[in-house]
């Protein structure tokens, strides 16, 4: 009795064995699914709605819709945002620290004019944190006018 | 103490949690116990307590007599508000240095006392140090280490190979998220329920805004309900797919977690393309979803149904048959029933054991109440049980989502809010099943935009206080997959 | 003089071909094992990453010598030049291909085994004297392991002793001309085969019997202290000791560097014959280091009663069982 359950299980065992080995080499032949990052640059599709960098469109006039009411400013729990207005609905800078962002999207969110948005391009490793504050309307740009 | 001993009695043997409070000068501090019945953890009851001596020495009776969870409850509410625990056996400071000056949590916490190094200081002997005296080989394991799973740190007394005693010390990574979220407002505290438990961040998050809702009474759409179930259950299988994959390599195979994670990959996927993140994914919102579902929301997980099912197949025969690994969680770590209850392991754990406690189908939230959804028991209690329950429930949530893919019903993602959420005076408590058990947030709101204190229940810390238990007398090697088959995340215990 | 230079020559080409081989045997295992986890492997030193194991070859060699406070400092030293010495003996005996053999002894096989036991001392001299409870931990464990297993690949390997009357290893390749000895010496001489190959396993402390690293539970076992070059000698003597097992295992069964034979077909086994004796002894022995990766990256890794068990339990009783059937094949 206690023979044959040792021959038993030892046939059970190696049965057993071999199903794992067939699974392994099953996915040994199996296509790869490593994505080659430099590579496939421009073949690989990113989704749009990743985010991963907020940015602030602007139209071919150079205009953006951002009045500095600064209510992005009040929702980032972070302190990413840093909006500076000399007067009213007139933007000077529009400062973002990508390096402390969570990207909860709460600016996008509540954003009554729907100025900023957050963009799928995710490449921004530099060498020092200096490059990470990024201005987010370009230089001589203005607010879009309600006609346009 | 007498009417908590009376509810015992009465039947309610799951102690959820145990929040402290500072209630100001007025009341002064206290705690506020949740407590369940174990045969029907739908049924809460909370009892408040308010400490006795005043600010300087507050004190209360411990209740570590009558469930084995509060030991380490305790010791929280001692390491924040400084309230003693007359009658708690081990009452060291949890999370913070037996050095820190004052306590974080009180209303009236200086920051500014405690001097933090920052550059490199004398060694200075670790508290507790006595709990080992006569053990002649104690080894570290952690806070760096291959399978701690985050930043966990446990000395081990070691005979040979037996372990003899584990003692988990924590807070290697606390970021007093409890503290922050007192001065953030409801919407800005919902970027950091993400990052609890980053492997069930949906989950979390969705418990969070179930709480903000039930407060402001109102509802989400129906479309937003049924979405946010289809991503809690994705989030579960991503969730046990790692878990599974991570207690493989835990044992070994590093083959099986490198399959888990091609398999999670088409999940967060499916994340990224409708919310736009990947692990912290940021979809529920108060009130509704962020975003609407995307058009091809639909059709991948479709898609991805069949899939996840041959895969498991195939991870069955991998691992799940082979008598190494077998042989290895056979009559390994038993959590009897009782002990699974006073100790408040929840979710796949507690369910290994016997315990009914799906919330689920237990007490129904968000789409549950329409599907059909059986939770899935097993009575060994041993570390097989964890390990199949795991790839059992991907099989029933698979089951969940497929009934819901299709009758995702039409009309607005989200109720509109008022710009300032404010929730009104009160305690609120809501319990969600994440993927490792009973996530439980508290919210007492004194009707501000800010909460005037927020509580999260992290499962995932119950469950290293079930390895204390059941990794003795077993060894190493077992001690390491037994923390693989409870599979606790540590960024939700260093809340 | 003469014989003086012959001999340095000698040493220089094992040694060359002792470090050719490893790198690209870590070259093979990180590809396969990529391939079994549908990953695609090194793939960016070089064309599909031939020069991987080139550049962390000089990354080692680049690295610091870690000073441990308070370790035996000779004996750490010293652990790993035993290691690699043990696998560089055993290396010079293996036959390449007719004549190709630095070492024929008449007792070839016996010193095989002798040799190869000789890492176990680095081993548990590489654990004691770091002065590190992982470990240490991970020499105890490699030291009961390894000779446990001794046992049953030695007794595997008797049996094929038994079945061609000598351990010379010229000697028994020369015998496998007409037909390997896996095919001519019947049920037993597979089971010996197979037998083999898991305690070979077992003894070169890779996965699933990985345990004196294991590193999930002990980081990496007793050579977590190490850095550099003298860990380098570890992870050399690792690689080597997967192909000098596989190398023995072939030599043994599968005919060593004589090409596969069928008694009757001439014209097929005259075909054969233009394959040159090193490529078969290279292929064939690394058709069993391909097994050895595949059962590798398949299995958990066994717990350290478990080990002991299937030596004792298993593996001897069957080995023993073995060679006396071997015994009786070889007297009828």
């Amino acid at each position: 009795m206690v023979r044959q359950n040792y021959i038993l299980r030892l046939v059970s065992s190696l049965w057993h064995l071999a199903q794992g080995l067939y699974i392994t080499m099953l996915n040994f032949l199996r296509p790869k699914v490593t994505e080659q990052y430099p590579e496939n640059r421009g073949k690989h599709i990113y989704f749009e709605r990743f985010r991963a960098e907020l940015i602030m469109p602007h139209d071919e006039n150079n205009q953006h819709r951002c009045t500095a009411c600064g209510i992005c400013q009040m929702n980032c729990p972070n302190g990413t945002i840093r909006v500076t207005s000399s007067a009213p609905r007139i933007l000077d800078r529009h400062l973002y620290d990508i390096g402390s962002c969570t990207f909860c999207a709460l600016c996008t969110q509540t954003c009554p004019q729907r100025a900023i948005e957050f963009t799928n391009s995710f490449e921004h490793s530099t060498f020092t944190k200096g490059p990470l504050v990024k201005q987010l309307n370009r230089p001589g740009s203005s607010l879009k006018t309600a006609s346009e | 103490m007498t009417q908590l001993e009376q509810l015992r009695t009465a039947g309610y043997d799951f102690l959820i949690d145990i929040v402290g409070m500072d209630w100001g000068p007025d009341e002064g501090l206290g705690v506020i116990y949740y407590l369940a019945r174990s045969y029907d953890v739908a049924d809460t009851i909370s009892v408040k307590a308010v400490a006795e001596g005043g600010r300087e020495n507050p004190s209360l009776p411990s209740v570590s007599s009558l469930w084995d969870v509060a030991q380490v409850y305790e010791r929280e509410v001692h390491d924040f508000f400084g309230i003693t625990f007359s009658g708690n056996p081990d009452l060291r400071r949890l999370f913070l240095r037996g050095d820190w000056v004052g306590f974080p949590l009180r209303k009236d916490y200086d920051p500014s006392v405690n001097h933090v190094p920052h550059t490199d200081e004398t060694f200075r002997e670790m508290d507790g140090e006595g709990l080992f005296a006569g053990d002649k080989y104690v080894v570290n394991f952690g806070p760096q280490h291959p399978a701690m799973h985050g930043v966990l740190h446990l000395r081990v007394s070691l005979d040979g190979e037996i372990v003899r005693r584990v003692d988990p010390h924590f807070g290697y990574i606390h970021r007093g998220v409890e503290k922050m979220c007192e001065s953030y407002t409801y919407p800005q505290i919902l970027h950091l329920t993400d990052r609890l438990d980053y492997l069930s961040g949906a989950i979390d998050r969705h418990g969070f805004c179930l709480a903000c809702e039930q407060a402001l009474q109102t509802e989400a759409p129906p479309r937003a309900v049924v979405v946010r179930t289809i991503f809690d259950e994705l989030t579960r299988i991503a969730s046990h797919l790692l878990g599974w994959g991570s207690m493989c390599m835990d044992m070994g195979a590093v083959t099986a977690f490198i399959y888990a994670m091609r398999d999670r990959e088409k999940i967060m996927d499916i994340f990224e393309e409708t919310a736009g993140g990947r692990l912290m994914v940021n979809y529920s919102v108060i009130g509704g979803l962020a975003s609407d579902i995307h058009p091809n929301f639909q059709r991948r997980v479709r898609e991805f149904i069949p899939y996840m099912r041959k895969m498991l197949r195939e991870h069955h025969l991998l691992f799940t048959g082979n008598p190494i690994a077998r042989g290895r969680m056979h009559g390994v770590g038993k959590l009897s029933l009782e002990k699974a209850i006073s100790l408040g392991v929840t979710g796949p754990a507690g369910r290994a054991s016997g315990w009914v406690n799906d919330l689920r189908e237990v007490a129904p939230y968000a789409a549950y109440g329409q599907v059909e959804f059986k939770q899935k028991i097993r009575t060994g209690g041993e570390t097989f049980d964890r390990y199949i329950i795991r790839l059992e429930e991907i099989e029933s949530s698979l089951h969940i989502i497929e009934q819901l893919i299709d009758n995702i019903p039409d009309g607005s993602y989200a109720e509109k809010t008022k710009a300032v959420v404010r929730l009104p005076e009160g305690d609120f408590f809501q319990r969600v099943e994440n993927a490792r058990g009973q996530f439980g947030i508290h919210i007492t709101s004194k009707g501000d935009k800010t909460p005037y204190r927020v509580k999260f229940r992290s499962p995932s810390m119950v469950l290293v206080g079930a390895l204390k238990q059941i990794a003795p007398e077993n060894k190493v090697a077992d001690l390491i997959m037994l923390g693989g088959s409870l599979d606790y995340v540590i960024p939700c215990i260093d809340r | 003089m003469n014989i003086f230079l012959q001999y340095i020559l000698l040493g220089v080409a094992i040694l060359v071909a002792y470090a050719v081989l490893a790198l690209i045997l870590i070259y093979v295992e990180r590809k396969v094992c990529g391939f079994f986890q549908c990953r695609i492997g090194p793939n960016r030193v070089g064309p599909w990453g031939v020069f991987q194991s080139v550049a962390d070859m000089v990354k080692i060699l680049l690295k610091e010598l870690v000073h441990i406070d308070k370790a035996d400092h000779v004996l750490f030293r010293m652990a790993s030049f035993f290691v690699i010495i043990g696998s560089i003996c055993t290396f010079a005996a293996l036959p390449f291909a007719r004549g190709v053999q630095a070492i024929d002894f008449n007792v070839g096989i016996f010193y095989v085994l002798a040799v190869s036991s000789l890492g176990v001392v680095g081993i548990l001299l590489a654990g004691w004297s770091s002065n590190s409870k992982y470990s240490m931990i991970g020499a105890m464990r490699s030291g009961a392991q390894l000779i446990s297993y001794e046992i049953s690949s030695g007794l595997s390997l008797m049996t094929i002793v038994v079945l061609s009357g000598t351990m010379q290893l010229s000697e028994i390749v020369e015998q496998q001309s007409d037909l390997w000895f896996i095919f001519r010496g019947h049920v037993p001489a597979c089971i010996a085969f197979l037998c083999y190959l898991i305690s070979g396993h077992a003894e070169t402390n890779r996965g699933p019997f990985d345990m004196p690293e294991a590193e999930s539970e002990l980081t990496s076992g007793y050579h977590t202290e190490y850095s550099g070059i003298q860990f380098g000698f570890f992870y050399l003597a690792e690689y080597l000791n997967m192909f000098i097992v596989a190398a023995v295992a072939s030599t043994m069964f599968l005919g060593g560097w004589q090409p596969l034979h069928i008694p009757g077909l001439d014209g097929f086994n005259a075909v054969m014959d233009f394959i040159p004796g090193i490529v078969w002894f290279l292929g064939k022995t690394f058709f069993c280091v391909f097994l050895a990766l595949w059962i590798r990256w398949t299995f958990p890794r066994l717990r350290i009663d478990q080990l002991l068990s299937l030596e004792w339990k298993v593996l001897m009783p069957i080995c023993l069982v073995n060679l006396l059937l071997m015994a009786v094949v070889v007297i009828w």
